[in-house]
């Protein structure tokens, strides 16, 4: 039950952390003319032969239609009303509904997420602990080397390396989400997206193929993105691992004869687990824009694509807005799950609170 | 105090305080260093097939597939890089430390609010708000530059009643910011603030500030005297590294097209299709090799900087 409490209270912090953003960015356009706030609210097809002049009156008419000219909590209610109904408005530049478009390319960016996570966490957990807990050994500079030289060269110098080595020399992997090849296969009728990840969905529609290729694209954003991550988490794990290792209960546990081994991994990274976990809640943000940078230096098809065709050619106000909105419900959501692995983790916070 | 001994007792220290040093003179000296500036075309080797020219009297770094120097873009880069490296970060310090500093002295529910707040702005991702700040800034320009039937300033109307010639100045600086700037001024902050925060709490009880207190010193002298030179420490050092991490993020988000483009960027940007040529990967190596390594260097030399810093202000941290 406290474990259900805490989610509760978690999930609320996160609606006041979205009124509370969503709040700052409609007060930003505040400061544009209400026909900028107009657009947000424009119908989904506008007649192609639609004056100029005409254009400015129905711009006009959705200034009168929905109070554009009223005080800042009446225009931002009834906008956040919009946005709760799925009305995200309409997208001149990626010629859909912003909403829609955001779902449709979600799942990219989360297999992306997943894949990437799948392979940094565990080896960031690994390395920071085995460093850590063997300071000034080989093993600790050749880590503390590598994880310098990690977080020194950005997503993008790392994405250049690779698009050399593994595309253009070796062939091995390509850049995009699907082979030419295969992309009427994700079209086809008999084709049944179960996950929408299409790595899994491949083998769950009988097509192997598919995954294998899917796998290949994904190969190289993932590893980008895992390299740069796992050297932070490897070096925070690293820091706590060798604060924890100067607290009484190890030396105790040192004295009482227990192996180093079991001290490390069972004792010391119990402890280490909600500090390194608070940590990556904190920098959830920075995660999201290095998800979102890695996508677009490798052209991956996912919701960076909404945020990069807004500033395409159009002014496009409301897939800019759906794109800042939609990745902060990523932030929060990443966020609350953590918290609550944090206190599956802890049994300290699983019974305090 | 033997903060300066510490500090230059490691290699490492040495070696981030010679790189900073080298790019805050190269930049100093970058008319004396590089003539050109990085926008200047070499007229005389203009042609129709766009090549990077090698290594040459001209430019000593060869040239960019559109003939401007690399060597000059390299050069007049770190102008660009550590004003914008500097500029922000001081931004960001002196916001977050005051707000982290002001929290933790009004105490109480205050600070429990404002932290609180303060932690809100951790849920945005800076990416968003660069598109965001882009969008503003791009609906404004677009206005200008095409009379469009999508919304954006209506600078039509203002023309019409002869109002435009008031507004364009009032408008033009806003279109000048760098959306990049703008989104990491906005948020990033909010570490800074943080850091100061747990760092003023913990020292609100120290027997120094207390004796202080209890003497008479004012509210106001309490801060600036006993409090904020004994937290200053770890921001300190934040800053230090942020001056570069910040530039090696903006030159990222400037090479996938968002924000306002640098020389740094621009050059990676246009050599990036010349990295490899069927002769092999070092056949064009100026167009990429020269600014790709002041990049890293440049990220390095700050990160080393800060963390020579750690090492000197904090003893105990020393040994990690």
């Amino acid at each position: 039950m406290p474990i259900l409490r805490r989610l509760a209270f978690s999930i609320l912090r996160s609606v006041i952390t979205l009124i509370f953003i969503t709040a700052v960015l409609y007060a930003s356009l505040m400061i544009t003319p209400p026909e900028t706030r107009a657009s947000l609210y424009m119908p989904k097809k506008t007649s192609p032969r639609m004056t100029d002049e005409m254009y400015q009156k129905l711009l006009q008419q959705m200034v009168e239609k929905y109070k554009l000219n009223a005080p800042f909590p009446v225009q931002y209610f009834s906008w956040a009303g919009h946005l709760l109904r799925a009305n995200w408005g309409y997208s001149p530049n990626l010629q859909e509904d912003v909403f829609t478009g955001l779902m449709r390319r979600a799942p990219a960016t989360l297999e992306l997420t997943f894949y990437a996570i799948l392979v940094y966490f565990p080896l960031g957990l690994l390395s920071g602990v085995l460093s850590g807990s063997k300071k000034k050994s080989v093993f600790d500079r050749l880590f503390r080397a590598t994880a310098f030289v990690a977080t020194s060269l950005t997503p993008m110098i790392l994405a250049i390396i690779m698009m050399v080595v593994f595309y253009i020399t070796l062939r091995w992997f390509a850049p995009g989400r699907l082979g030419t090849a295969f992309e009427p296969m994700i079209g086809a009728e008999q084709f049944r997206a179960y996950t929408g990840f299409f790595t899994i969905d491949g083998l769950l529609n009988g097509n192997p193929q598919l995954s294998l290729d899917a796998l290949r694209h994904l190969a190289m954003p993932a590893l980008t993105l895992a390299f740069a991550q796992w050297a932070i988490l490897g070096r925070i794990t690293r820091a706590t691992i060798i604060e924890e290792n100067q607290k009484e209960y190890i030396i105790a546990g040192r004295a009482l004869g227990l192996r180093e081994r079991t001290l490390a991994w069972r004792y010391a990274l119990g402890n280490s687990a909600a500090p390194v976990l608070t940590h990556t809640m904190l920098t959830a943000a920075s995660l999201m824009t290095n998800i979102f940078v890695v996508e677009i230096i490798f052209n991956y098809p996912g919701l960076s694509t909404v945020g990069v065709k807004s500033l395409a050619f159009i002014p496009d106000a409301p897939s800019a807005m759906g794109f800042a909105i939609y990745s902060t419900i990523l932030v929060l959501v990443i966020t609350t799950m953590l918290d609550l692995l944090k206190a599956v983790v802890d049994p300290r916070l699983r019974e305090s609170f | 105090m033997g903060i300066t001994r510490r500090f230059f007792s490691h290699w490492q220290n040495w070696l981030g305080l010679f790189i900073v040093m080298a790019f805050i003179f190269t930049a100093l000296l970058a008319p004396l260093l590089s003539p050109l500036d990085a926008d200047t075309k070499d007229e005389a080797v203009l042609s129709f097939l766009k090549v990077p020219k090698p290594p040459a009297p001209g430019a000593p770094l060869g040239t960019l597939p559109d003939q401007t120097s690399v060597y000059a873009a390299l050069i007049w880069g770190t102008r660009d890089a550590l004003k914008f490296g500097i500029g922000v970060t001081t931004i960001i310090f002196l916001v977050g430390t005051l707000i982290g500093t002001l929290a933790a002295f009004l105490g109480g529910m205050s600070n429990s609010l404002l932290m609180w707040t303060t932690d809100m702005f951790l849920a945005f991702p800076v990416i968003a708000g660069v598109v965001f700040f882009n969008q503003l800034n791009n609906s404004m320009l677009f206005k200008i530059v095409s009379n469009s039937e999508f919304a954006g300033f209506p600078l039509d109307y203002l023309a019409k009643y002869g109002y435009l010639k008031d507004f364009l100045p009032l408008l033009s600086p806003f279109m000048k910011l760098n959306p990049a700037a703008v989104t990491f001024a906005l948020f990033l902050w909010v570490p800074y603030a943080r850091v100061m925060n747990a760092s003023v709490m913990r020292l609100r009880h120290v027997e120094y500030v207390l004796a202080a207190k209890i003497s008479g010193v004012k509210g106001f002298r309490v801060i600036s005297r006993h409090l904020i030179p004994n937290a200053i420490a770890p921001v300190l050092v934040m800053a230090a590294k942020d001056v570069g991490a910040l530039v090696v993020l903006q030159t990222t988000f400037a090479f996938i097209g968002l924000g306002k483009s640098t020389p740094w960027a621009d050059a990676l940007l246009s050599g990036r299709d010349w990295i490899y040529s069927p002769n092999g990967i070092v056949t064009y190596w100026w167009v990429f090799l020269p600014i790709t390594v002041a990049l890293i260097l440049f990220g390095i030399g700050w990160n080393l900087l800060g963390d020579g810093l750690i090492e000197a202000m904090n003893p105990r941290s020393g040994e990690n």
